[in-house]
C-alpha cells in the first residue's frame, strides 16, 4: 500500500474523489431521505407530514406482523444463499471441465440470469398453473393429485426460493468460474503428483484460493437475498396469508398499498439496521485491511 | 485441466452436464414453445412436445406491430450500454485505488457503497426522481442510467476489487521501476490479467441494467422512452394478458438477449480463458 | 522503455477528457427535447387504460384538440394498479400530471386533502349521474367519472339447457346449479380467492347480496355484529359449498384468468363486467350468443347485487391548469363518448344522459348485445339491486374502507375457511380483527 507521492498519484486521486463522491451521494442521498421519512408520519408521498420521533418505531417493533416477516425473510435467503452457492460451485466445477460443447453449455448455464424477473416469474405461473400448468398435469400422471401448489404455504415458499436459486445461481457459477481462472493449474500437477485425489485437490487447494472470492459472493447474495422484492411479489404477493411475507413485501404494502408511507419506510430501516448488523459481523471475519496487516 | 478421466468420471461429467442443462434450459423452452402454439390449444392438456404449431405466430404479430416493442428494444439496449461502459471506469479507478494506495476511511467507502442493496429499490426510486428533476432530468433516459449506476458500481467495485487485492503487487512494482507511473503499469499489466473479473463486471452490469423495471418505471413517463421489462409489465397487467401474448412478449424480451449474448460469449469466454493462459 | 510524467499522462488524460465531454453531450441531448417542450403549451395526461383503442381514442381525441387550440396534450400510459404511485412520484419530483386518472375514491381524497386537485364541480353538475359514482368532497367534486365496471355473472345457456337448469335466485340454486355443471373437465364455477382486487370485485356479490354491511353511518366495523355476523359466516360456508366446483389455482387467479378459463370452455359460470362478452367477440364469438348473465343472488331470493368498480379523471393542481380545465370541458363534451366506445360493453356510461344518446347507440356491439346494455341499465334503477364494494363503505367518501381494503381480510376469511377448513366464525373474527387495526 502506497500514498499518493507523484503527481500522476494526485491526478488518479481527484478522479478517485470524483468518482466516490458521486456514487456515494446517488447512493445515500436517498437511503437517508428513507430513513428520514421512517421519523414521519405520512400517508403518501404526497401527504402532508407530521413529526412523530420514534413513534413509528415503537409501533412496528411490537406488530407480530414485523418479526413473522423477519423470520419468513430468513428462511427465505438463507435456504436461497445455501443452494445457490452450492449449485454454483457445482455448476463452475463442471464447466471447468473440458468436455466437447463446453461453450454452448457456458451458454445455457447463464441464461436464467438474462432473463427479467417478470420473465421468470410468468413463467412459473404458467408451468404451475392449476388448470393449464405442464407441471400440474405432470404431477397428476405421477399420482399426486392436482396440487395446490401457491395454496400451501410451504409449498408456495418452496417455489419462491426455487425460483431464486434457478434464476441467481448463475451469478455464483460465473464468479466462482472466473475466480477458478486464476488458481494457477501448476498447482492442480504438483497436487496430483503427489498422489492428491480430486475431493482432496478442491478443499485444499481450489477452496483455499477462491475464497476471497467466495466470501465476497456470499457476503452480495446475502443482502440481495434478503432485500429481494421482485420475484417473490410476483409469484406470491407475500401469500397465501402471508406465508412468504418478508421484510421488503411488508415495506413495500405499508408504504404502498395500506397509506402508512412512514411505517414502511420504518420497516425498511430496520431491515437495514439489521443488515448493518450482520454487515458488520462480517468485516469482524473478513477484514478489509487483511492484506494491509500483512504488508 | 486435467485430462485423463475415469469412465466413471466421464459418465459423472455427462450426467452432471445433461442434468445442469436440462435445469437450466427447461422453463425457458417451455416459454418459447407455448408461445408458439395456437391460443386455442393452449387449454387443452399439454405436452412435452408441442401437437400444434401456430404458423401465423398470431401472439408475436399483436407484439410487435401493435406495441411499442422495437423502441422499448433500442431504450433499454442504450441504456445498458453507457451503464456498462460508465459503470466499468468508476468501478476499475475506485477499486484499483483502494486495492493499491493507503486510503483513509476505506472500510466507510466500501461498506457505504452496499447501502445501495440495503433499501427496497421502490423507496429509493421516488427520492432519486425528485434529485434528478431539480437537474431538468426528471423525464429522461440519462436519469435512468445514473440510477442504474448506483446499482452496478458497488457490485463492480466488490467484484473487481477481490481480483485486485489477489493480484500481487510485484508485477506493477517491476513496471513502475522501468518508469511506468502508477496508471500507465495499470493498462500494461493489471487490465489484461484482471480480464475476467472485468468481463463479468460488464456482464453482470448490463444485465442489472437490462432487467430492471422499478427505476426505469418510476424515472421515465413518456411511453416513448420507456424499456423492456416496464413494457411487458404493462402488457401483464393489461386485463387480456393471455398466455400466449404473455409468453410470446417473454421470449421477445429474452431472445435478443440470447442473440447477443451468443455471439458475445466467444469473447466472454476467451476473457475467462485469459487468466488461466496467465497460470 | 521510460515514460516520463507527461508524456505518458497526456493520453490518459486525453482519454479521459473526452469520456467527460462525450456524457457531457450525451446529457445535452437527451435533455435537449426537454428544453424545446417548454415553448409550446403541454398538458401531461396520464392514462391507465392500456388497452390500444382506448389509447389510439385518447390520443386521435389529443391530436384533434392540438389543431383546433394549438394546445399539445401528451399522453402517457400505465397499467391501472400503478397509476397512483406514477401520479405520486411526478407531483414528489415537482413535475405533477395536469390530468389523471383514479380508479380508487381513497385515491381521490388523499389527493384531495393534500391540496393537489381542483375542483370540477360545475363541470360534473353539468349533467345527472347514476348512484354511487361522483364521490363529491366538502360538497365540492374532484372527480369526473367515465364508467362504471359492475362485476356480475355470466353463464353458459347451452350448458344450462343441456342439463334442464335455470338461473338462480337463491345461494342453494347456484350451488346446485354449480355442481350439476361440473363434470367432463368443465368446472361449475370460478371464484378468485387471492388477497388481490380481482378477487375482491368478483368474489364478494353473493355476500353484499344478503345484505352485510362492514361500516355503519359512524364508520364504525359491524362486520362481526350479532346482525351481520351469521350473514357473513353463511356467506363463507356457501363459498365453501362452492369451492369444489372451482377450477384448482383459484388463489392465483387474476382478471384475465377467468377470461381465459370461460372463453376456453373450462367454466360454466364467470364473474365479471362487460368485457367478458367484448373479449368472446374476440377470441370466441360462438360463444358470445350462448352466453347469458345475472346478478349475484342472496340466500332468500329478495334481492340481487353486484360489485361495485369505477374510473374517472381529475385534474391536478398544476400552473396549467385553466389550459387544463378547457381541454376536460372540450374532451367530456365531444369525445367522451369515442373514448367510451373503445371498449363499449365494459366502460358502462356513468354519465345518464349517454344511455340515450344516438352517438353512443350507434356502436355496433351496443346494438347487437341490447339485451345485455338493458341489464346493465337496469343496475342502476332497479329497487332490489344492491351495489358495493369494501372501497365505497360507509356514508361518504373515506379513507378508512380504502385501507379495509388493501388488508383484504375479507379474502383471507375465505381462504380460511376454503383451504384450511378454519369455522366461519373464527374466520369472521379474524378478519373483523384485522379491519379494526386500520380503522
Amino acid at each position: 500500500m502506497q500514498s499518493f507521492k507523484t503527481a500522476s498519484d494526485r491526478r488518479l486521486l481527484v478522479v478517485f474523489v470524483v468518482c466516490v463522491g458521486a456514487t456515494l451521494v446517488l447512493i445515500l442521498g436517498p437511503a437517508l431521505y428513507a430513513i428520514q421519512l421512517s421519523l414521519y408520519e405520512a400517508k403518501t408521498f404526497v401527504s402532508p407530514r407530521t413529526w412523530v420521533g420514534l413513534d413509528n418505531y415503537a409501533r412496528i417493533i411490537v406488530d407480530p406482523a414485523f418479526w413473522q416477516a423477519l423470520g419468513t425473510g430468513l428462511v427465505f435467503s438463507i435456504s436461497a444463499i445455501v443452494l445457490q452457492v452450492v449449485l454454483g460451485i457445482a455448476f463452475a466445477l463442471l464447466l471447468n471441465q473440458a468436455f466437447p460443447g463446453r461453450a454452448l453449455m457456458r451458454g445455457v448455464a447463464i441464461l436464467p440470469y438474462l432473463l427479467p424477473t417478470v420473465v421468470i416469474a410468468i413463467t412459473a405461473q404458467w408451468l404451475l398453473d392449476g388448470s393449464l400448468g405442464l407441471w400440474t398435469h405432470w404431477a397428476q400422471d405421477i399420482g399426486f393429485g392436482r396440487p395446490h401448489w401457491f395454496e400451501n404455504p410451504v409449498s408456495a415458499m418452496t417455489i419462491v426460493v426455487l425460483a431464486s436459486v434457478w434464476t441467481w445461481t448463475p451469478f455464483v457459477a460465473v464468479c466462482f468460474l472466473a475466480a477458478l481462472q486464476t488458481v494457477p493449474a501448476s498447482l492442480y500437477e504438483a497436487a496430483r503428483v503427489d498422489g492428491a485425489g480430486a475431493i482432496m485437490r478442491f478443499f485444499h487447494i481450489t477452496l483455499p484460493m477462491v475464497a476471497p472470492m467466495l466470501l465476497v459472493v456470499i457476503l452480495l447474495r446475502s443482502i440481495w437475498m434478503f432485500n429481494k422484492f421482485d420475484i417473490v411479489w410476483l409469484l406470491t404477493k407475500g401469500g397465501p396469508l402471508n406465508a412468504t411475507e418478508h421484510l421488503p413485501i411488508l415495506a413495500y404494502r405499508k408504504a404502498f398499498l395500506q397509506f402508512d408511507l412512514g411505517g414502511g419506510a420504518t420497516v425498511a430501516t430496520l431491515s437495514f439496521m439489521l443488515l448493518s448488523i450482520l454487515l458488520a459481523i462480517y468485516f469482524h471475519f473478513v477484514p478489509l485491511d487483511e492484506k494491509e496487516a500483512r504488508a | 485441466m486435467n485430462t485423463r478421466r475415469t469412465a466413471a468420471g466421464r459418465i459423472g461429467l455427462f450426467i452432471g452436464v445433461a442434468l445442469m442443462a436440462i435445469w437450466s434450459f427447461f422453463p425457458i423452452y417451455w416459454m418459447v414453445v407455448s408461445s408458439l402454439r395456437p391460443e386455442r390449444d393452449l387449454f387443452s392438456a399439454p405436452t412435452l412436445i408441442p401437437k400444434t404449431f401456430d404458423r401465423e405466430l398470431a401472439s408475436y404479430h399483436n407484439l410487435l406491430w401493435l406495441t411499442d416493442y422495437w423502441q422499448q428494444f433500442l431504450n433499454s439496449l442504450m441504456v445498458a450500454g453507457v451503464v456498462v461502459a460508465v459503470s466499468l471506469v468508476m468501478s476499475i479507478i475506485i477499486s484499483y485505488v483502494i486495492s493499491r494506495y493507503r486510503v483513509p476511511g476505506k472500510s466507510l467507502i466500501i461498506g457505504g457503497m452496499l447501502y445501495a442493496y440495503m433499501f427496497p429499490p421502490m423507496l429509493l426510486a421516488i427520492p432519486l426522481l425528485a434529485i434528478f428533476a431539480r437537474w431538468q432530468l426528471a423525464d429522461n433516459l440519462v436519469g435512468v442510467i445514473v440510477a442504474h449506476c448506483t446499482m452496478t458500481i458497488p457490485l463492480g467495485v466488490w467484484l473487481l476489487w477481490g481480483f485486485f487485492k489477489a493480484m500481487p503487487m510485484h508485477l506493477e512494482e517491476a513496471a513502475m521501476v522501468d518508469g511506468c507511473t502508477r496508471v500507465s503499469a495499470f493498462f500494461r499489466v493489471v487490465l489484461p490479467l484482471s480480464l475476467p473479473g472485468i468481463v463479468t463486471v460488464a456482464i453482470f452490469s448490463f444485465l442489472l441494467s437490462w432487467t430492471d423495471y422499478v427505476f426505469a418505471f418510476v424515472l421515465v413517463s413518456s411511453d416513448s422512452l420507456k424499456t423492456l421489462p416496464v413494457g411487458l409489465a404493462s402488457i401483464l397487467g393489461s386485463f387480456d394478458a393471455r398466455w400466449g401474448e404473455l409468453m410470446a412478449g417473454a421470449t421477445l424480451i429474452t431472445l435478443p438477449l440470447l442473440i447477443m449474448f451468443s455471439l458475445l460469449s466467444r469473447y466472454f469466454i476467451q476473457g475467462l480463458a485469459a487468466g488461466a493462459v496467465k497460470g | 522503455m521510460s515514460y516520463d510524467d507527461s508524456k505518458a499522462a497526456s493520453p490518459h488524460n486525453a482519454r479521459r477528457r473526452s469520456l467527460l465531454v462525450a456524457a457531457a453531450s450525451g446529457a445535452a441531448v437527451l435533455a435537449a427535447p426537454a428544453i424545446h417542450a417548454q415553448q409550446t403549451k403541454t398538458l401531461r395526461f396520464l392514462n391507465a387504460e392500456p388497452s390500444r383503442d382506448s389509447v389510439a381514442a385518447l390520443r386521435k381525441a389529443a391530436d384533434e384538440y392540438e389543431k383546433k387550440t394549438g394546445v399539445k396534450v401528451v399522453i402517457d400510459t400505465v397499467p391501472p394498479d400503478d397509476a397512483f404511485g406514477k401520479i405520486q412520484a411526478a407531483i414528489s419530483s415537482g413535475n405533477s400530471y395536469d390530468i389523471g386518472t383514479l380508479a380508487f375514491a381513497g385515491h381521490v381524497l388523499i389527493l384531495a386533502e393534500a391540496g393537489k386537485l381542483v375542483p370540477i364541480t360545475k363541470l360534473v353538475d353539468r349533467h345527472k349521474w347514476g348512484p354511487r359514482i361522483t364521490f363529491p368532497i366538502n360538497n365540492e367534486h374532484y372527480w369526473y367519472p367515465y364508467d362504471y365496471n359492475f362485476c356480475w355473472l355470466y353463464y353458459r345457456k347451452d350448458m344450462y339447457q343441456k342439463k334442464g337448469l335455470k338461473v338462480p335466485d337463491t345461494w342453494d340454486e347456484m350451488v346446485h346449479n354449480a355442481k350439476a355443471l361440473t363434470s367432463d373437465g368443465v368446472f361449475g364455477s370460478s371464484q378468485p380467492l387471492g388477497a388481490n382486487s380481482a378477487a375482491q370485485w368478483m368474489s364478494l356479490g353473493y355476500m353484499w347480496a344478503d345484505g352485510v354491511a362492514m361500516l355503519d353511518d359512524n364508520f364504525k366495523l359491524i362486520l362481526d355484529s350479532p346482525t351481520m355476523k351469521p350473514k357473513v359466516v353463511a356467506y363463507l360456508d356457501m363459498m365453501k359449498a362452492l369451492y369444489p366446483t372451482m377450477p384448482p389455482g383459484m388463489t392465483q387467479a387474476v382478471f384475465a384468468t377467468v377470461l381465459g378459463q370461460f372463453s376456453g370452455s373450462q367454466i360454466a359460470h364467470a364473474p365479471y363486467a362487460g368485457r367478458l362478452m367484448e373479449v368472446l367477440e374476440q377470441r370466441a364469438p360462438d360463444l358470445a350468443d350462448k352466453t347469458g348473465f345475472f346478478m349475484y343472488p342472496d340466500s332468500e331470493g329478495k334481492h340481487k347485487a353486484v360489485n361495485h368498480g369505477y374510473d374517472g379523471w381529475v385534474v391536478m393542481d398544476t400552473p396549467q391548469r385553466e389550459e387544463s380545465l378547457k381541454f376536460m370541458e372540450w374532451f367530456t363534451e365531444n369525445h367522451y363518448i369515442d373514448f367510451l366506445h373503445s371498449a363499449p360493453l365494459h366502460f358502462q356510461p356513468a354519465r345518464m344522459d349517454v344511455y340515450e344518446d344516438p352517438r353512443w347507440l350507434a356502436n355496433p356491439l351496443i346494438k347487437k348485445h341490447g339485451e345485455l346494455v338493458e341489464f346493465m341499465k337496469s343496475i342502476l334503477t332497479r329497487k332490489d339491486v344492491i351495489i358495493r364494494s369494501v372501497d365505497t363503505e360507509g356514508p361518504r367518501v373515506d379513507l378508512r374502507p380504502a385501507k379495509m381494503f388493501e388488508t383484504y381480510a375479507i379474502l383471507e376469511a375465505l381462504q380460511n375457511r376454503l383451504l384450511k377448513d378454519m369455522p366461519a366464525a373464527e374466520a369472521v373474527d379474524i378478519a373483523s380483527a384485522k379491519y379494526r387495526t386500520v380503522l
